[in-house]
């Protein structure tokens, strides 16, 4: 503590500059929530395109991500587009307080690609569609803005963090929607390792996510 | 929301249910749990915020020059313009009612034994059979071992078995070489949900009785 007080200002300049890169980011993080709720609120059709921008490569990347079943050329723009007119429609039921822009996003597009894949895949008619196991009341989780777009970047660390195995088996679970049988197919593991495997390394992610919290 | 749920899907199912790469017949299972376990509800928020991090690393691909403005021309005309709403019955999972809406293969309970009704589901996959289960007050149902996977959820009332007491939203999955013999609480008539990709094994001699159980339909 004493030397700190010593430091002269070209010492301290780190540290400040520590700050600002870490407001940049609060900013750049929560700037797509603001979007979001822009486009929900007021039918921002610039917020709206500026998500588009920034979400549409990043989704399309997701669809090529996932070589499962039924899965096709085209499926990129595809989702892209789908995704994106739900992101539209659904934008006056996001709440920040909740979840961030980008889970709110990637739950909309996991369900859409599960989705898609089903269909091109299945001939028979499905009942169900992803969307609808979700739609389960939520909870009043007393978690603020802040909390979660902090714990999210800290999701982000400590994922490059992880272990390559275990960064490796979280990719192919959530990135590539492998089933677990599928991954200890794929990996050559086996299933109880593939299952111990991906507990391990959420577990260690979630870790840093709920002590950030108590912080 | 209660949550006395005491039996829960394991930590496996819900990364997959929140990844996405659950079977049909399970995932319809984990979502009517998930309508009266807040618990679980909680873990399934974090590992969505976990989750939506690796789905974001993909790497990014250009999108076709056309793509926004046909979304913009969707959303000025109107289509897939529905709203999210839809009527919700808060007694019962949404997922079921959906099904009990549009996908029941009978409009009636059939008759699986004195003390058992069932009523089947057709959800679009060929590897459970799902359905109600309905317990009479009290009826005993026949003890029995398990050839494959059964996932039960409690949707209203309970029963027991030699284990335990299930109440509302609790999960149960019984694999081969578990047996059992539930019978329905004497308070009142027992509904569960239900997914069987194998018929159920009877354990007693007189098992050649129990004809309507030995086969299920997945569909």
């Amino acid at each position: 503590m004493i030397s700190s007080k010593v430091r002269n200002s070209s010492q301290k300049r780190p540290m400040e500059d520590r700050v600002t890169a870490l407001n940049n980011s609060e900013k750049r993080s929560d700037q797509w929530s603001q979007l979001l709720i822009s486009v929900g609120e007021n039918r921002d059709r610039r917020a709206f395109a500026q998500l588009f921008e920034h979400f549409g490569p990043l989704l399309k990347g997701f669809a090529y991500a996932s070589r499962n079943e039924g899965w096709f050329p085209g499926l990129g723009d595809d989702l892209v587009q789908e995704v994106m007119i739900k992101v539209w429609n659904k934008a006056g039921g996001y709440n920040a307080e909740k979840a961030s822009a980008t889970t709110w996003i990637y739950t909309v597009a996991r369900n859409c690609r599960i989705d898609m894949l089903r269909r091109k895949s299945n001939t028979q008619h499905l009942p169900l569609e992803n969307e609808d196991f979700w739609h389960e009341p939520d909870e009043e989780t007393p978690v603020s803005l802040l909390q979660q777009k902090r714990s999210e970047e800290r999701v982000q660390d400590s994922l490059a963090q992880l272990p390559k195995e275990q960064d490796q088996i979280l990719r192919k679970v959530y990135l590539e929607g492998k089933s677990h049988a599928e991954a200890s197919a794929e990996l050559g593991l086996p299933l109880g390792t593939v299952k111990s495997r991906v507990r391990l390394a959420l577990q260690k992610m979630q870790l840093i996510v709920s002590k950030e919290a108590q912080e | 929301m209660t949550n006395t749920t005491n039996h829960h899907p394991d930590e496996n199912m819900l990364i997959e249910f929140s990844a996405g790469t659950l079977d049909t017949a399970a995932s319809i299972c984990v979502s009517a749990h998930l309508h009266f376990c807040s618990s679980c509800k909680a873990k399934l928020l974090q590992l969505d915020q976990v989750g939506s991090h690796i789905m974001s690393q993909a790497e990014p691909v250009d999108v076709a020059e056309d793509v926004f403005d046909q979304v913009m021309e969707k959303i000025d005309s109107g289509i897939d313009n529905a709203s999210a709403d839809q009527a919700t019955n808060d007694d019962m999972p949404f997922s079921v009612n959906k099904l009990i809406g549009t996908s029941l293969m009978n409009k009636n309970w059939k008759r699986l034994s004195s003390s058992v009704d069932i009523a089947r589901f057709k959800t679009g996959q060929n590897q459970f059979e799902v359905a109600l289960h309905k317990i009479c007050a009290g009826g005993k149902t026949p003890k029995h071992d398990h050839d494959g996977l059964e996932y039960t959820v409690v949707l209203k009332g309970s029963f027991s078995d030699e284990n335990a007491v299930y109440r509302e939203g609790d999960f149960l999955l019984r694999q081969p070489g578990d047996v059992h013999q539930p019978m329905g609480a004497q308070n009142g008539e027992c509904i569960c949900l239900s997914a069987l990709s194998a018929p159920i094994v009877p354990t007693s001699p007189l098992g050649f009785l129990m004809k309507p159980w030995l086969r299920i339909n997945p569909m």
